[in-house]
């Protein structure tokens, strides 16, 4: 899962940050609503952690920007404003959540989970996919009811995939899924995970859309060497 | 007690009293007007009787034919006896009405004469050596009064009650605009900041109309104020919190995990930052509380002694680029009623809010001069962004903060606000000619016998 941190405050960003990656989610963090814009312009992302009060623009305002723009992306909004009025304005002027700070991480972890699920129309943790099954929360994977051990890279790659089932994801989509948006990666990475996932889950989990990129192999030869 | 009650109170009491009044004064009159119109016909009745009696040919025949008196009957409650006078002593009867009271003794004239258990009005009249003598029934002239009484009586008692009734719906429908408008306020939810809306008011509510708008308005912007600074409380409080919060539980992740010392160790030290922060908001917060409960001493000191202290405190935060600090008029600096410890505080934070937000190569000035015979004016000059009129007037307020990319807690000008209030000086925050904010601090100098 790929999140977005518009948080100002340095010391509470590299906390969510740290946490969110020990839980194995993918964070790229902004500072700022203009920032915030550029990240989300330049790159995709599964769910968006919103603090309300930024240096530059007030956090609501640039919710309803990007409501009005057409960006339907979840956004959580974190705040220390917990007046029932503002958690109220939060949720109708266009957030999908509200946590108040100071929050739980495992809560905050477990209400993204719940926000993607939502946005991909499910409404229990786990997805199916012919002989595999991916619980998004805690990562585990089973293959005709054998867990399997994936590396942390690995996971965010299968998610990504499972998360879009019918589309083509570039190489590029899918490094900012696994690294983070603008990270230095080398070139062959995200082949290199690819390579692995084939490996443990069956040649037909990715399908190579030359030219294009990567999708999600049909669910019907899913395990098949 | 209701304004319905009290008026219903005043206008039944003061009608009830005034009708009993006119009503008793009435019975009073009506009464004795019975009176004399009986007594006149018990005269009248006796001049009758006498004046046949003065037809027969002689009483003294009918005495002396029989011995027993005549009886005529009578219609009860009136009596008439005829009688001879035959000695001062001696009366006799000659005739009278049955059930007649012995009338023979009472005093000529009206009189009321009590025969038996029973009081008469008497009226005798002697005419010769005849004497006729007529009685009313007191009691019966009674019943005659209640009945008067009961048949003029119980028309007014309803007429009351009724006008009471009206009164009642009068005075309802004479406060229903003020009940409206209790209703309306009653009816507002809290934090609805919309005015009244137009109330059909007599002229005499208007002003009360108008009082309350305004009221209504003054709270609303306190109320505005209120929630403005607990959101900024909140923030400021919660943040550091949070940071603390989160790097605890990144540490306790990172162990269950064992995701190496290093991501251990960085989220304890970005713990630690938290706590820190948290123990200087509070530190702040203290020494708000302080100011405004401590007595103030009879501590003076020096303010040209205190800038130069203020300045050598902030250099090690902001390195050579203190230099910038100019101090003027310092000749001129008399000493003030503010103990040095809190000088020096008041002038450090305002000197550290010019170092903070005014670029490194601006000079801040720290000009002392007199003001009037016994205050002094210290001000920190600036050539920074400056504060528009609003953001002046906000300030001082505790957690305000122009700009959150500046650390900071929204403390700072709180603390000297507060300093100056307490010794009976002020803060100002002017507006300068060019960019930049003037600070300026105005104390009450030390009297003479104090500065030696």
């Amino acid at each position: 899962m790929h999140v977005l941190l518009v948080e100002d405050d340095p010391l509470v960003a590299s906390g969510i940050v740290a946490g969110l990656r020990l839980h194995g989610l993918t964070i790229d963090h902004v500072g700022t609503a203009s920032l915030a814009d550029a990240a989300l312009s330049a790159s995709h992302f599964d769910v968006c952690i919103l603090d309300l009060g930024l240096p530059d623009e007030d956090g609501m305002k640039l919710l309803h920007r990007w409501r009005n723009q057409g960006r339907n992306l979840p956004v959580l909004i974190l705040t220390a404003r917990d007046a029932l009025n503002h958690r109220v304005e939060g949720l109708l002027g266009g957030g999908d959540d509200y946590l108040v700070k100071p929050f739980d991480l495992d809560e905050l972890h477990a209400r993204l989970h719940v926000l993607t699920r939502r946005v991909a129309g499910r409404s229990k943790d786990c997805m199916d996919h012919g002989k595999l099954t991916f619980c998004s929360s805690t990562g585990e994977v089973w293959l005709e009811g054998t867990p399997i051990t994936l590396a942390r890279r690995e996971l965010a790659l299968l998610r990504a995939l499972l998360q879009n089932p019918q589309a083509i994801l570039s190489a590029e989509q899918l490094c900012d899924s696994v690294y983070g948006y603008g990270q230095n990666v080398e070139s062959n990475a995200i082949s290199v995970h690819i390579y692995h996932l084939r490996r443990k889950l069956g040649k037909h989990i990715v399908e190579t859309v030359r030219g294009l990129g990567y999708r999600l192999g049909p669910a019907s030869t899913v395990g098949e060497p | 007690m209701s304004l319905r009650l009290r008026l219903l109170l005043i206008i039944g009491i003061s009608l009830s009293v005034l009708w009993a009044a006119v009503a008793g004064w009435m019975f009073m009159d009506a009464r004795q007007s019975l009176r004399d119109a009986l007594d006149n016909r018990l005269a009248a009745s006796a001049r009758m009787v006498a004046g046949l009696v003065a037809q027969f040919p002689e009483p003294q025949d009918i005495v002396a034919a029989g011995a027993k008196p005549l009886d005529v009957i009578a219609h009860d409650g009136v009596a008439c006896e005829v009688s001879l006078v035959r000695g001062e002593v001696t009366i006799q009867t000659v005739a009278r009405t049955a059930g007649s009271p012995d009338l023979t003794h009472a005093e000529p004239g009206f009189s009321t004469h009590i025969y038996g258990d029973k009081r008469w009005r008497t009226y005798v009249l002697r005419q010769g050596d005849v004497q006729i003598a007529t009685a009313d029934s007191i009691d019966i002239r009674e019943e005659l009064v209640r009945e008067l009484v009961l048949s003029a009586g119980l028309p007014f008692v309803v007429a009351l009650l009724g006008s009471l009734i009206l009164v009642w719906f009068g005075i309802t429908h004479g406060l229903a605009p003020l009940e409206h408008i209790r209703d309306l306020l009653a009816r507002r939810r809290s934090g609805d900041d919309s005015p009244l809306p137009e109330v059909k008011a007599p002229v005499e509510l208007r002003p009360l109309l108008q009082t309350i708008e305004q009221l209504l308005e003054r709270l609303q912007a306190a109320i505005v104020r209120e929630r403005r600074f607990t959101d900024s409380a909140a923030h400021e409080l919660r943040t550091p919190l949070t940071g603390v919060k989160t790097h605890i539980q990144v540490a306790k992740l990172a162990s269950k995990q064992q995701a190496g010392n290093a991501t251990l160790e960085a989220a304890l030290v970005s713990a630690d930052q938290g706590v820190q922060q948290l123990q200087n908001i509070l530190q702040r917060l203290l020494e708000l509380a302080r100011l405004d409960n401590e007595s103030i001493g009879m501590e003076i000191s020096d303010p040209a002694d205190t800038v130069y202290a203020a300045i050598e405190a902030v250099k090690p935060l902001y390195g050579h680029s203190a230099g910038r600090v100019v101090v003027q008029g310092a000749e001129a600096s008399r000493p003030v009623r503010v103990a040095r410890p809190l000088l020096l505080a008041a002038l450090q934070n305002l000197i550290d809010n010019a170092m903070r937000y005014a670029s490194a190569d601006t000079p801040i000035t720290v000009r002392i001069e007199p003001q009037g015979h016994d205050s002094m004016q210290i001000s920190v000059l600036d050539e920074g962004p400056g504060l528009d009129a609003q953001d002046r007037a906000l300030a001082v307020n505790r957690f305000w903060r122009k700009d959150r990319k500046v650390p900071g807690y929204g403390l700072g000008l709180s603390i000297v606000n507060a300093i100056a209030r307490r010794h009976g000086g002020t803060l100002e925050l002017l507006e300068r000619e060019g960019p930049g904010l003037e600070a300026r601090l105005v104390l009450p100098t030390a009297l003479e016998a104090e500065q030696s």
